[in-house]
């Protein structure tokens, strides 16, 4: 059985090669079809897996016995609820609704208020390093990476906020300004996507409720809450920060982009090494 | 200053000295009276073993629990860019809109050394300090330090730092409940003087840096849950008294030598550990040594000092041990049995006792007409 789990993960890395050649084509309808494929492969590795798993649970960690933990798809299938999405889809989406790097926290609020089941907040602790891992040991394999947001000044990955490999340098620097102004960006995205849902759910509603008291104007109270005053009120306090956060960034990212290799614009690097330069002079 | 210094490496004897912060030191402010803390303090002494080993160790140390739910609401209260400490700032100090600016100094690119991130809170104040509105905000975790007793101590406080109009306030977040806008006395009190150890130190960087102590606010900002809720809500202290109180102590424990005079030579708390670290001194010996610094034992010790079980034992009997008020309506008395023995009139008052022993025969007369009987 050892051997169908590395005859699916195989299959998986050719599905993810192909993926990424028909996104860059331009192929949407294939590499979506692609993708359900790749889903699929994904839950029967997941069930090779737990196969696998359960004879050697009692005994401990014997030899082979699966991926270390944390490992993006390491949960057995009869666990997941609703959702057939890895945990890092699920981030992914989330993040993509914010639009901006967030806490895990936030993350975990965001999906389990918009979409169907649960984002186990336990499973996002070691994420980053997981993808970090696979970057380093397969560089662009996958089509996109959960990476770091980095500080401006030390080009070190900021505590705390996941990102999304595909965004611009730009919005994956973390200046002085950035905090409130990925608040507000993340407040506007929580705000649209409530407008453009007929029904929200109540959690969605709580969730922008409680970026609305944060932000002045946005709200009166909790029966009064409208998603588009509170979009409109984000956008009102992000055009008093939006120009000098964004010269902020793409000064930092300018940096970025020169003096780290692939992986450290993910990741981060330079940190000490840079600062002590910086104090040097 | 090194024969001092000599005395105190004596005293604490073989053990590595430990550093006073923001909790020691508010602690001395708290009952500046007392010989035996301040001498203990001055020498690095580890109290808490030193009371285990005589068989009183402390009941000490936060509850998990509370440091747990402190830790949640204080990342409750810092999330999203500080949203919530924003609104509040916003709401009660009228912190402009463009003032966001957001500094992490928990760690300087993943390093976490006190001094690295000393050095990081000096470089970014500095350049608050020097450049006024627009540099920096908010500074979370910044990192101080403080002189205290000829030693520099890091003060790691669980606070930010922020500039409002060109002056620095000091924003503490603690967990306990504002009720109906009542909080803790006592809680609200430890608050205000660590606060105020933070003022302190925060002004003794900028001094540093060539900014006068005016830069940095006499009031703080506590921000605590409200009511029964998670809501965040802030009140601004003044806490100028408590500074006054802590530059004195300060001053005191520099001039430490006065005290160190008033002890006999001999008096050493070293526990001789042996090889494993296990103490081994003899405890009769230990106690007869912690007895020769004179302590001054009130029950609002037993939260703040490791040595309280002991002083507590040591006071039982006195009227101190009863707590500063009782204290002080029984001046001149000392005991609790002559107390008892004042107010069964079973011996005369002498002439310093006289108003303190007619207010305890009052106490006493009412008592009996209360329960139907003399007591």
């Amino acid at each position: 059985m050892a051997q169908l789990a590395e005859e699916l993960e195989r299959r998986m890395e050719e599905l993810r090669a192909e993926i990424r050649r028909a996104v860059i084509a331009g192929d949407r309808a294939r590499a979506s079809e692609l993708r359900r494929r790749l889903r699929a492969t994904d839950r029967e590795w997941e069930e090779a897996l737990a196969r696998l798993a359960a004879p050697q649970a009692p005994g401990g960690p014997g030899p082979g016995a699966g991926p270390g933990p944390g490992a993006d798809a390491g949960e057995p299938a009869g666990r997941r609820g609703g959702a057939l999405l890895t945990v890092r889809e699920r981030v992914h989406q989330a993040l993509t609704l914010l639009g901006a790097p967030a806490a895990p926290r936030l993350i975990v609020a965001v999906y389990e208020a918009f979409y169907a089941g649960e984002l186990p907040a336990a499973r996002l602790t070691s994420l980053r390093r997981d993808e970090e891992r696979s970057f380093r040991s397969a560089p662009h394999a996958r089509p996109y990476y959960l990476c770091a947001a980095l500080s401006a000044d030390l080009l070190a990955p900021a505590r705390g906020l996941l990102a999304v490999s595909t965004w611009p340098m730009e919005r994956r620097v973390i200046g002085p300004l950035s905090p409130r102004v990925d608040y507000l960006t993340a407040a506007i995205g929580v705000a649209e996507r409530l407008l453009a849902t007929g029904q929200p759910p109540a959690a969605a509603r709580r969730l922008l409720w409680r970026f609305a008291v944060n932000i002045p104007g946005a709200a009166s109270g909790p029966a009064g809450l409208d998603p588009g005053q509170v979009a409109a009120a984000a956008r009102a306090e992000l055009a008093v920060h939006a120009d000098a956060d964004a010269a902020h960034r793409a000064a930092a990212a300018r940096r970025a982009l020169d003096q780290l290799d692939s992986a450290g614009q993910l990741f981060g690097g330079g940190g000490l090494r840079l600062l002590r330069g910086g104090a040097a002079r | 200053m090194n024969a001092v210094e000599a005395r105190l490496d004596r005293l604490r004897g073989s053990a590595a000295p430990r550093a006073h912060n923001a909790r020691t030191i508010s602690a001395l402010a708290s009952n500046p009276g007392c010989a035996r803390r301040a001498v203990m303090d001055a020498a690095g002494v580890d109290k808490q073993r030193v009371a285990a080993h005589v068989g009183h160790p402390a009941p000490f140390g936060q509850s998990q629990f509370a440091i747990t739910r402190g830790n949640a609401f204080e990342a409750q209260v810092k999330a999203g860019g500080c949203a919530q400490l924003l609104r509040l700032l916003r709401e009660r100090l009228r912190l402009p809109i463009p003032e966001v600016s957001y500094a992490n100094l928990d760690d300087v690119a993943g390093d976490t050394s006190n001094k690295v991130r000393h050095a990081r809170t000096r470089a970014l104040l500095a350049r608050a300090a020097a450049s006024g509105q627009d540099a920096g905000t908010l500074f979370d975790h910044p990192l101080l330090r403080l002189r205290a007793g000829g030693r520099a101590v890091y003060l790691e406080p669980d606070l930010i730092a922020f500039q409002l109009r060109g002056r620095f306030h000091v924003v503490e977040i603690k967990s306990f409940a504002v009720i109906d806008g009542q909080a803790d006395g006592g809680k609200v009190a430890a608050a205000v003087i660590q606060s105020a150890v933070y003022v302190l130190a925060l002004r003794d960087l900028l001094a540093e840096l060539g900014t006068g102590p005016e830069a940095v606010s006499d009031e703080v900002v506590l921000v605590c849950p409200k009511d029964f809720s998670n809501e965040p809500t802030a009140a601004l202290l003044d806490v100028r008294k408590q500074l006054t109180v802590l530059r004195r102590q300060l001053a005191r424990l520099d001039r430490i030598e006065d005290l160190l005079a008033q002890i006999p030579q001999a008096v050493t708390f070293d526990l001789e550990p042996d090889a494993a670290g296990v103490p081994r001194r003899d405890r009769r010996a230990l106690e007869l040594a912690i007895g020769a610094v004179p302590a001054r034992y009130t029950p609002e010790c037993l939260e703040t000092c490791e040595m309280c079980r002991f002083c507590r034992e040591e006071a039982a009997g006195s009227t101190a041990a009863l707590g500063r008020a009782t204290r002080d309506d029984l001046g001149g008395i000392d005991d609790i049995g002559t107390v008892l023995e004042l107010a069964r009139g079973s011996v005369p008052p002498a002439d310093h006792q006289a108003e303190a022993a007619a207010a305890i025969r009052a106490a006493a007369r009412m008592r009996g007409e209360i329960l139907g009987a003399t007591g």
